[in-house]
């Protein structure tokens, strides 16, 4: 491997975005051999993990409390939507009939299923 | 004329998790909803700075996203990554609603190929190395924060993906719905810029570079 395929995958080896092991092992020589693509990879990630770290400390903002309780109501309330409107109308309709001294009984049963939800 | 409510179920049986999906009543799924998506109202209000840059509106997004998750929670594929999918949904959100009537024309990604380190080209002057070095290490609170807002959107968010919530290049293509070679391509050239302008401040400000750099 060239130094100048190292260092134009470089970023990719210290993302550990290279999938192909043998891949990683070719970079892992190259650096055993070559003081300055070594230098520079070491160099690259530690600014990397410095930026990450300063990103991770600034970029942790805790969301308002009020936000929370909204939230909360606002599940509450979709809940509510879903559940209410979904309702299931059951009809019986029962018929009787006599005949020669003979009862003959039926029922028939539908059902409706009403639903105001989804939103979308 | 019988009024019912919807049955509840309540047979003993065993089913797989997507039957047990479609079997799941309004009651389980909002318990469900409460109990895994909730615990990440910071995580995402965090990312919702990211992309509207201001308070008032982050919350509005991320209580919009809620709203959007609850109202799709049944399509979530439980075992996969929850936080990934509110993410997901804050961006389709944000792009929806938030970015509808300010269009402007995207950042072309045309040069996919061109995200390698323009540093690493060449190997850096051990000079610039300590230079760079020094004002990462004495930069004021807040001014990198400050860096990330002045950077273009979509390097801005594939930064934070990265680098702040530590997703692989594929999980943020899923997120933001654009191709793994775009990330990297954003992701190299948010990460380059935000160098620059935190040198750029320095330079100005008179941090580090005591050689004169």
């Amino acid at each position: 491997m060239e130094c100048n395929e190292v260092m134009h995958a470089l970023i990719l080896f210290i993302d550990n975005e290279i999938q192909d092991e043998i891949q990683v092992q070719t970079f892992q020589s190259h650096f055993e051999e070559c003081i300055q693509c070594l230098t520079e990879m070491e160099y690259e990630r530690q600014v990397l993990t410095r930026m990450k770290s300063l990103l991770s400390d600034e970029c942790c903002e805790q969301a308002p409390e009020d936000l929370q309780t909204r939230i909360a109501q606002q599940t509450a309330l979709l809940a509510a939507q879903m559940f209410s409107p979904t309702q299931i109308i059951t009809e019986y309709r029962r018929t009787e009939t006599t005949f020669n001294g003979e009862t003959h009984i039926e029922i028939e049963t539908t059902h409706e299923i009403r639903r105001d939800f989804p939103l979308s | 004329m019988a009024v019912a409510l919807f049955p509840m179920s309540s047979e003993i049986d065993i089913k797989t998790p997507a039957q047990l999906l479609a079997t799941e009543t309004v009651v389980e799924r909002t318990a469900r909803f409460e109990r895994d998506a909730l615990q990440y109202t910071n995580q995402l209000y965090a990312a919702a700075l990211r992309y509207t840059k201001d308070p008032h509106n982050a919350q509005d997004l991320v209580q919009d996203t809620y709203a959007k998750a609850f109202t799709s929670f049944h399509q979530f594929e439980p075992g996969t990554n929850l936080k990934a999918w509110l993410y997901r949904i804050l961006t389709t959100t944000f792009i929806n609603t938030y970015r509808k009537d300010q269009r402007r024309p995207l950042i072309s990604d045309g040069e996919v190929e061109d995200w390698q380190l323009a540093a690493s080209a060449s190997h850096t002057s051990d000079q610039g190395k300590s230079a760079e070095d020094e004002v990462l290490e004495n930069l004021p609170d807040g001014e990198v924060k400050r860096a990330l807002h002045e950077i273009p959107e979509e390097f801005r968010l594939a930064v934070f993906y990265a680098d702040v919530e530590g997703y692989s290049y594929k999980e943020i293509a899923e997120i933001l719905g654009v191709p793994s070679g775009t990330v990297m391509s954003r992701l190299h050239r948010g990460r380059k810029l935000l160098r620059t302008l935190l040198m750029d401040y320095a330079k100005e400000r008179g941090i580090g570079g005591s050689d004169g750099m």
